[in-house]
C-alpha cells in the first residue's frame, strides 16, 4: 500500500493546516472510516508478548515488542520517567540504570533481556533521596537543569557498589561517558568524594 | 530605603458577591479577572507573583522558565526577601501562561534577574504592608508599632506574635497601599545567601517532570522525518512497512514553514509507543525535491567569508576617528574563524499538541511562548484565543526553546489525529535539523604609533545572521547578532567595525551568549596579540586602556547602555591577582587572560587559564580563575554554579564543539560526532565575586566568553596562536 501525498505542481494552499480546516467536513467522514478500518482493527488483534520484569523490586508485567528498549519500556510503559532519554545509542548515559548491580545503559537493553534481572531506576534508588549519593549530590547542589542526574547519581551508584574506594583512574572511567551539558562536573567532582566519604564512615 | 508607587491596576479589587461570599477577585495584565468564591478564606493573593495560604505557606509563581538557571530558587528569594517570609514556607511554581503580561514569560538574554527584581520585591512589598496593616487593625495599634519578622507580625510594643497564615484573611479584605517603602540592600537577611535550588529534591528522586516525561490523557507518540535539506518540499511518500509496524497508528505528511521559524516539510509515523514510531521511520520510503539550495558546504562558506574579508563591509557597524586613513600602517593584521554550533541539549526537542475543532492544547518548554503562539495561530490556522499553553519544565536550553519550530510541528500533526500527539526528536534530529549558532570570520587589523599604543583599530566581522531567517523586529540590527563590535571597549582614539552578512541554506538561532562569545574570542584573542607584538604585558597593556576610560554608551536611543571599562578592569584584575600573574611561574606553565562584558544583562567577568604545555601543540589545563561583577548577587550558590557550568559549555566550543556542513545537511549525528566536554576534561575551576551594591545582573551568559581566549592566549604565551576555534581543528590535544 502507497499513498501519494503531495506531487510539487498540484494546487495546494500555501498552508495545509488550513486546508486541513477547510476539507474537515469531507476528512472527517473518510478519516474516521479509514482509521477504524486500516488501523485500529487490524492493531486490536495484533498480539504483542509479554514480559515479566522486576523494577525496583516490584513486579510487573509488560506486553511490548521483544525488541524495545528497556528505556522505553520504562518510560511509556511503566511511567518511571526519571530514567531519561538522551540519545538512544549508549552516547550520552543519561538512560543509566542498575541491572543486578551493574550500571547499564537502558536504551541499549530490549525488554526480552530484561527479564529475570533485577533492575533498579532512580526512583528505585531510595524511597526519599536518602541513598548516599543522593544525600552527596543534595550537599553539593550538583543540578542546573537536572535532566542528566539521574544517570549520573546511577552510574556513581554503580561504580560504588562495586569499589568502596574507587581511584581518579576508576571514577574518570566510569563517569567519562555520562554527559552533562550544563557542565556540572566540577559539583559531581565534589558530590561523589562527599558520597565516598559517606559510605566510608 | 526606597518608595515605591504602586500601580492599583496591577492588585487586587475586592468586592461582595450578593451570595454574601467574599471574592477575591484580581484584575492583572493579561489575566481575566478570577472570581474564586471562597468559604470564609483560602488564601490570600495580592498580585499575580504570590498566593499566601491560611498555614502560611508561600507560593511564588515564577514568570521566567526554568532550565537550569536556578530561577526557580533566585526568583522566591527576592519576594520571600521583601516579605521577609521563611524561606522554608516558601515554593516555587510556574506561573501559568495567560496570568503575567505578555512577554513577562520571555525567558533569554539572562534577563530573568534584571527584568523581574524590581517587580517581585514590590510584590513581596505589598503583600507584607498588608499584612502588617491587618495585624495592626486586629490589635487595634498603629502600623509603625509591627514589623515583620520571619513570617510573622510583631507588635514591636508588646513583643506579641502572630503568624502571617493567620492574617491572610483579614489582609485579602483590605485596599491595597499606594506605595511600600523596600528595604535597603543592607538590610537584605536572605539575597546573598546561599540557597540549594527549591527542586532539588525532586531532581535528585527523579519525580521532576520535564516537557519529555508529561503524559496527557490518550496521548500518543510521534517522529518525523524530515527534508533533509532546509527549505526542500515532499514529493511522495511510501508508507506500506511503516504500517506494518505493530502500534503504528497513522502516517501523516505535513509542508514546511518559511521565516521565522523554517520548520521542514515532514513526514510523521503517529504510534502508541516511541519505540514504535521510531522503528516505522526507518521504513519510509520518501522522496524529496530538495530545492536548488543543496549544495552548499561550510567549506565554501569559509572561502566565501575570506574573500568577502577584505572588500569594504556591506554595513558600517560604528565609526570613530578616522581608523581608515591607517591602514597598512605600522599594522598588525589577524584573521580569526568560528564555526556553527548547536545547543545540544541533554533532553532532545519534544512537545504535546492536542488539537480539537474548536482550538488546541499545548504542553512542552518555550523561552517566548507570547511569540510561539502567535506563530502556532499563523502557520496553523487556529485563533490565538483558542491556543492553551502548559509550560513545562527544560532539561536544558541555551536558546534552543527560543525558537519553537517544533511546536508548530507538533501542532501540524496533531491536527491530523484525533489525539494529542507527543512529538520526539531523536538524538539524530535533534543534532541536524535545529538552528545554529552563527559561523563568522574576523579580520582584525591594529595600526600602533611610536608610543607603543593603538592609533587605529578595524574589525570586519563577516557571518551569516540570525536575522536572515527570523525577519523578528528583535534582530533587524543585522550587525549586532553577530557580535560587529560597536560596543568595543578599549580606548582608542581611531575606530572602525563593520559587518558583511552571507546567507546560506541551514537555519540560524541565539545559543547561550550568542554574538558576546562571537566577538570576544577574536577582540580579546587579537588585543593579546597586538601586546605581544609591541612586547607589553598583557595585563598591563589592557589597564592602559580601559582604566582611565570613563563609562561610554553602547548602542543608541532607548535601549542604549552603559558599558564600564572600569568594571571591565576590575574583574580582569582580580582574575589576574587570584591566578598569580605576577609570581613566578614553573616551567612550561603559561597563564593568558581575557575580560569582557555581557552589558546586555550588567555582568561583567574575566578568566585567567594556566596551562602546562606537554608538547608543542599537547596542553594540560592546570586551573581555571574566574572573576564575575554582577552587582547584588541574588543566590550565591547558584552564580557559582552557572559559572561553573559556563566554563565547561565554553570549553566544549573552545576545544572541539562544531557543526560542519556538506550538500546543504550537517555532517554530526549525535554525541559521537558533536561531542561535548566530558566529566574527566572539566579542569579545577575556582570563581571569585566582586562585592557590589549595584543593582543585579544576569550571570547565565556572562561566564562564557572569555574562556576561549583565555586559553588562547595562553596557548599563544607558549608558543602557538590558535585563530580557528574549535582548536581541536589546528592540532591542538589535551589531557
Amino acid at each position: 500500500m502507497s499513498m501519494s501525498i503531495l506531487k510539487k505542481d498540484s494546487p495546494v494552499p500555501e498552508n495545509s493546516c488550513i486546508m486541513y480546516q477547510r476539507e474537515k467536513r469531507f476528512a472527517i467522514i473518510i478519516f474516521v472510516i479509514s482509521c477504524y478500518q486500516l488501523f485500529f482493527l487490524p492493531f486490536q488483534t495484533t498480539c504483542m508478548p509479554k514480559f515479566n520484569l522486576n523494577v525496583n523490586n516490584k513486579q510487573y508485567t509488560v506486553e511490548a515488542e521483544a525488541d524495545m528498549p528497556l528505556l522505553w519500556v520504562l518510560r511509556d510503559l511503566l511511567d518511571l520517567t526519571g530514567t531519561k532519554y538522551g540519545c538512544g545509542v549508549a552516547s550520552c548515559g543519561v538512560c543509566t540504570v542498575l541491572m543486578d548491580g551493574n550500571a547499564i545503559y537502558s536504551c541499549q537493553r530490549s525488554v526480552g533481556s530484561c527479564v529475570n534481572k533485577k533492575i533498579i531506576t532512580i526512583e528505585g534508588l531510595s524511597e526519599d533521596g536518602s541513598h548516599p549519593v543522593q544525600k552527596a549530590w543534595q550537599k553539593a547542589g550538583v543540578p542546573q537543569c537536572g535532566y542528566c542526574q539521574p544517570g549520573q547519581m546511577m552510574a556513581v551508584a554503580a561504580m560504588l557498589e562495586k569499589n568502596k574506594k574507587p581511584s581518579d583512574d576508576t571514577i574518570n572511567s566510569a563517569m567519562s561517558n555520562v554527559l552533562c551539558r550544563c557542565g556540572t562536573y566540577h559539583r559531581i567532582k565534589k558530590a561523589i568524594q562527599l558520597a565516598i566519604e559517606e559510605i566510608n564512615k | 530605603m526606597k518608595k515605591v508607587q504602586i500601580d492599583r491596576r496591577h492588585f487586587i479589587k475586592i468586592s461582595s458577591l450578593s451570595s454574601g461570599g467574599l471574592v477575591l477577585g484580581f484584575t492583572l495584565p493579561g489575566l481575566q479577572a478570577l472570581a474564586i468564591p471562597l468559604g470564609d478564606c483560602e488564601f490570600f493573593q495580592p498580585s499575580a507573583y504570590l498566593k499566601i495560604d491560611t498555614k502560611g505557606k508561600v507560593t511564588v509563581y515564577v514568570a521566567k522558565q526554568e532550565s537550569g538557571q536556578g530561577i526557580d530558587t533566585a526568583l522566591p528569594m527576592i519576594v520571600a526577601e521583601e516579605l521577609d517570609a521563611d524561606f522554608r514556607d516558601v515554593k516555587a511554581e510556574i506561573a501559568p501562561f495567560g496570568t503575567m503580561k505578555p512577554g513577562e514569560h520571555d525567558t533569554g538574554g539572562s534577563q530573568s534577574v534584571l527584568d523581574m527584581y524590581n517587580k517581585l520585591r514590590n510584590a513581596g512589598a505589598v503583600a507584607k504592608a498588608m499584612l502588617i496593616s491587618a495585624a495592626a487593625t486586629l490589635w487595634k495599634v498603629k502600623e509603625s508599632s509591627c514589623a515583620a519578622d520571619n513570617g510573622e507580625v510583631v507588635n514591636t510594643v508588646t513583643m506579641q506574635r502572630i503568624k502571617y497564615g493567620e492574617l491572610v484573611c483579614a489582609a485579602a479584605k483590605l485596599p491595597v497601599p499606594k506605595e511600600v517603602i523596600l528595604k535597603s540592600p543592607k538590610d537584605f537577611k536572605l539575597i546573598g545567601k546561599s540557597e540549594k535550588r527549591s527542586s532539588l529534591k525532586d531532581i535528585l528522586t527523579g519525580k521532576t517532570k520535564y516537557g519529555l516525561d508529561l503524559k496527557v490523557e490518550g496521548m500518543v507518540y510521534a517522529v518525523a522525518a524530515r527534508c533533509p535539506v532546509l527549505g526542500g518540499t515532499l514529493v511522495s511518500v511510501d508508507d506500506a512497512a511503516a504500517k506494518k509496524v505493530p502500534g503504528v497508528l497513522k502516517v501523516v505528511s505535513y509542508k514546511g514553514t518559511g521565516a521565522p521559524m523554517h520548520v521542514r516539510a515532514g513526514v510523521a509515523v503517529i504510534a502508541t509507543s516511541t519505540w514504535a514510531a521510531i522503528k516505522a521511520r526507518e521504513l519510509l520510503n520518501i522522496t524529496w525535491d530538495e530545492g536548488k539550495r543543496n549544495k552548499e558546504s561550510t567549506d565554501e562558506l569559509f572561502k566565501t567569508f575570506a574573500s568577502k574579508s577584505t572588500a569594504k563591509p556591506q554595513i558600517e557597524v560604528y565609526s570613530k576617528g578616522d581608523a581608515g586613513s591607517y591602514d597598512g600602517k605600522n599594522e598588525i593584521k589577524a584573521v580569526y574563524a568560528q564555526p556553527f554550533l548547536a545547543h545540544a541539549t541533554m533532553e532532545p526537542v519534544n512537545f504535546i499538541a492536542a488539537v480539537k475543532e474548536d482550538g488546541c492544547e499545548l504542553w512542552g518548554g518555550l523561552q517566548l511562548p507570547d511569540w510561539a503562539v502567535d506563530r502556532v495561530s499563523k502557520d496553523c490556522g487556529i485563533k490565538k484565543e483558542k491556543i492553551k499553553v502548559n509550560l513545562a519544565l527544560m532539561g536544558g536550553a541555551f536558546g534552543r526553546r527560543l525558537h519553537f519550530d517544533f511546536a508548530i510541528e507538533a501542532v501540524k500533526i496533531a491536527q491530523q489525529f484525533d489525539k494529542p500527539v507527543k512529538l520526539i526528536w531523536d538524538r539524530v534530529d535533534d543534532t541536524q535539523f535545529s538552528p545554529y549558532r552563527p559561523a563568522n570570520y574576523h579580520l582584525l587589523k591594529a595600526s600602533t604609533d611610536d608610543k607603543g599604543t593603538i592609533a587605529a583599530w578595524q574589525h570586519h566581522v563577516l557571518g551569516t545572521p540570525i536575522a536572515f531567517m527570523t525577519d523578528s523586529p528583535e534582530t533587524k540590527n543585522i550587525g549586532e547578532m553577530d557580535g560587529a563590535d560597536h560596543g568595543f571597549c578599549y580606548a582608542v582614539p581611531n575606530i572602525k567595525t563593520g559587518y558583511t552578512p552571507v546567507d546560506f541554506n541551514i537555519n540560524r538561532g541565539w545559543l547561550r551568549s550568542v554574538d558576546i562569545c562571537v566577538n570576544t574570542f577574536p577582540v580579546e584573542s587579537f588585543i593579546d596579540e597586538v601586546a605581544m607584538k609591541l612586547k607589553k604585558d598583557p595585563l598591563q597593556f589592557r589597564l592602559s586602556m580601559l582604566e582611565n576610560r570613563p563609562d561610554f554608551k553602547t548602542g543608541e536611543g532607548p535601549g542604549a547602555l552603559t558599558q564600564s571599562p572600569a568594571r571591565i578592569a576590575g574583574v580582569l584584575k582580580l582574575a589576574a591577582e587570584k591566578i598569580g600573574w605576577s609570581a613566578p611561574r614553573k616551567s612550561n606553565h603559561y597563564i593568558g587572560l581575557a575580560t569582557h562584558s555581557f552589558i546586555f544583562a550588567k555582568a561583567y567577568a574575566a578568566h585567567a587559564i594556566e596551562i602546562e604545555l606537554l608538547a608543542p601543540k599537547k596542553f594540560r589545563i592546570v586551573k581555571v580563575v574566574a572573576a564575575i561583577d554582577c552587582g547584588v548577587v541574588i543566590n550565591p550558590d547558584g552564580l557559582l554554579n552557572q559559572m561553573e557550568g559556563g566554563l565547561a559549555f565554553a570549553l566544549t566550543q573552545t576545544l572541539k564543539g562544531e557543526i560542519t556542513i556538506q550538500n546543504s545537511r550537517v555532517m554530526q549525528d549525535g554525541f559521537f560526532s558533536y561531542e561535548l566536554l566530558r566529566y574527566d576534561e572539566m579542569p579545577p575551576v575556582e570563581i571569585h565575586v566582586v562585592d557590589s551594591k549595584e543593582d543585579p545582573g544576569g550571570v547565565g551568559e556572562v561566564g562564557l566568553s572569555t574562556v576561549a581566549p583565555a586559553l588562547c592566549n595562553a596557548l599563544a604565551a607558549a608558543g602557538q596562536r590558535p585563530r580557528n576555534l574549535p582548536i581541536r581543528n589546528e592540532g591542538f590535544s589535551w589531557v
